[in-house]
């Protein structure tokens, strides 16, 4: 099933795309760029949704009704939940929205690391794999193996600048793209993360803020520590990835710049 | 009032705090169930694959994983195996190579890239410190020819290093990945290439004329003929490459040619991932038998010894062939052949790739003699 429905379809794009582009040097960067375009065009239906589904929800926070029940139901938590959901239905929001696009992105990252490492075939095991993967209508001869240089990194290697001294903890190198991969993660996650009213009592906004909050710190690390372990092609696409997310969030205007500086979620929770 | 409201204030804020750790040990989990998930899949890629496998009258010698195993040919037990310890510094997949001057030559494809000479009656390493200077990681085995050894790596370099393992010469950039040894017609060297091309070179290390266009990548050595060599491509085609640079398609495949062929006398046996065999003269280029496909895909390179030729399937089947294309027997050995099945006397050695032992032998008529399995660490 996952071979059928993920990896195969990944690689023969991946095949297809680093064909078109005369599979030259860098060329197979750049069929990642464009695969993880084509991701986002697909999923893009689904990140409005996360959009919509965070703004709508940054905007109950300074919504008089919501914030009157969260008083009104303060104690009774069962009937605040009745409250918030009929709320949720009559404004047409999806308070799940904003989660799904993420968990959707799991299975992407996974199938694409391993879409990445079977196209590289850097054994001769991976290279039989390989080609039992390719669809019969494509002629693939021609193209592997896969030119894996991009810029300056081997795409199915971990990515690092080599130093001019040895640091036991960076075998690798510099990782710059490793860097590059949680501030990008590190922006995008800010910039879509909801403002909490001071001195709030909507414990779910609250609670909705503290979470955010952690996956600022914990998705940039994590993220960024997949960079420095695994094949830079993986770093590509996380990158690619986070600067379109970026460009989507802030086309819509609702991009919270402020939260990229220090308290910056309070000042801009206290000017609204 | 007042007491039970701060109460109730007090236990809402309790369960707000819990539902909100939920949440944070949720977004952990699923993080690191990521990241359990992507290590599994990266887990020791360099290790995943089929075992190499040489002998002589009276030791086979497997490289699979971690180790190297020297194994008694007559009774199949172990001899000796190197090193003492499984490491991700030292992995091994390539075919050991023995030289007349009595040494066991092999790369690792382990982190430290390292280039070992072996005794081959004890498996105690015979350089002092092994060589390390190539940046990618050895695949390929070694051709060792007048005192020099000539070691293809993945980096797309040829290495030139002495029978002590020092470099004579600085490498030789022939490009793309060398997964396969060189061959030779006692003159000149020539090395196929993943990156589509045959690459002749002189025993000086001087790059001969143009590297030769086979159409695709080239994952198996060439064979020697006479003035030049055979070589087959995923170009699903088999040709002939001269000395002087010339290229002549002899054959083609139904798929991918994987394997070397072997030239014996005027006939060149190879066969397609296909699983199709195919017997050629090469004399007149003509096919000596109509299409035969006896079993599943065949990667390894066979093997000519005696009247028979002994082909190993992806499907874990041993194949005997008479020279007119008939088979004369058939036996499952499980896991998959993709190693060249080798001879050691009259025995015909065979390594499967995740089967329940790691070598077999087998007499001329498919009866088998025994089977080794490594102890388990």
């Amino acid at each position: 099933m996952w071979q059928t429905f993920i990896i195969q379809p990944m690689v023969n794009l991946l095949l297809w795309i680093y064909d078109i582009l005369g599979h030259g040097p860098h060329m197979f960067g750049v069929a990642i760029i464009l695969f993880t375009i084509v991701i986002r065009l697909i999923t893009w239906p689904l990140n409005a949704s996360q959009v919509k589904g965070a703004q709508g929800m940054q905007e109950l926070q300074n919504d008089k009704e919501w914030q009157d029940i969260q008083k009104k139901y303060a104690k009774d938590k069962e009937k605040l939940a009745q409250e918030q959901m009929r709320i949720y239905k009559e404004r047409g929001i999806n308070p799940f929205a904003s989660c799904l696009p993420t968990l959707i992105q799991f299975p992407i990252i996974i199938g694409l690391y391993q879409s990445i490492i079977r196209a590289m075939a850097a054994t001769p095991l991976d290279m039989l794999n390989l080609t039992r993967t390719i669809y019969p209508f494509q002629n693939v001869e021609n193209i592997i193996p896969l030119n894996s240089v991009f810029l300056w990194m081997n795409l199915g290697r971990p990515e690092g600048i080599p130093l001019p001294f040895e640091v036991s903890f960076l075998p690798n190198g510099f990782p710059l793209l490793a860097i590059v991969v949680a501030l990008t993660t590190y922006i995008q996650t800010k910039l879509t993360m909801p403002t909490t009213p001071p001195n709030s009592n909507d414990q779910a906004a609250a609670q909705t803020a503290a979470m955010s909050s952690s996956m600022s710190i914990y998705m940039p690390l994590m993220l960024g520590w997949f960079a420095l372990t695994f094949a830079s092609g993986i770093s590509v696409y996380f990158i690619t990835s986070n600067l379109l997310g970026i460009v989507q969030y802030a086309a819509t205007g609702r991009a919270n710049w402020n939260n990229l500086l220090p308290g910056g979620n309070k000042k801009n929770a206290a000017k609204k | 009032m007042q007491n039970i409201s701060g109460k109730g204030i007090r236990l809402s804020v309790v369960r707000s705090k819990t539902n909100l750790n939920r949440k944070k040990i949720f977004v952990i989990l699923l993080l690191t169930l990521v990241a359990l998930t992507l290590s599994a899949c990266s887990g020791q890629p360099l290790t995943n694959t089929w075992p190499g496998l040489s002998a002589d009258a009276e030791r086979a010698y497997l490289a699979t994983g971690s180790f190297i195993y020297a194994v008694d040919v007559t009774t199949g037990r172990e001899v000796w195996k190197y090193p003492a310890e499984a490491g991700n510094s030292l992995l091994f997949y390539a075919n050991p190579v023995l030289t007349e001057d009595g040494q066991l030559l092999i790369g690792s494809v382990g982190t430290t890239h390292a280039f070992i000479s072996l005794d081959p009656a004890t498996g105690k390493e015979n350089w002092a410190e092994p060589f390390a200077g190539a940046k990618g990681t050895w695949v390929a085995s070694p051709l060792v020819m007048n005192g020099i050894i000539y070691a293809p790596n993945t980096d797309g370099f040829l290495y030139f290093l002495d029978m002590n393992g020092k470099q004579v010469a600085d490498p030789l950039e022939l490009g793309g990945a060398l997964w396969s040894a060189p061959a030779t017609d006692g003159e000149l060297l020539y090395i196929a290439s993943l990156d589509h091309h045959l690459h002749i070179v002189d025993q000086a290390g001087s790059i001969i004329g143009e590297p030769i266009d086979l159409g695709g990548a080239s994952p198996a050595s060439p064979v020697a003929g006479e003035d030049g060599v055979y070589a087959g491509s995923f170009d699903s085609t088999i040709g002939f490459a001269s000395s002087n640079g010339d290229f002549q398609t002899i054959a083609e495949a139904s798929n991918w040619i994987w394997g070397s062929p072997v030239l014996d006398g005027n006939t060149l046996y190879f066969a397609d991932l296909n699983g199709s065999i195919y017997s050629v003269d090469v004399s007149t280029g003509s096919q000596n038998w109509d299409e035969l496909k006896p079993d599943g895909p065949i990667v390894a390179s066979p093997l000519v010894a005696g009247d028979q030729i002994y082909f190993g399937s992806e499907d874990g089947v041993l194949i005997a062939l008479d020279r007119d294309g008939k088979i004369v027997w058939e036996k499952t050995v499980g896991g998959n052949l993709y190693t060249q099945p080798v001879l050691s006397g009259v025995a015909i050695l065979v390594a499967p790739y995740q089967a329940e032992f790691a070598l077999a032998a087998y007499d001329a008529s498919g009866k088998q003699a025994w089977t080794f399995i490594p102890v388990k660490e």
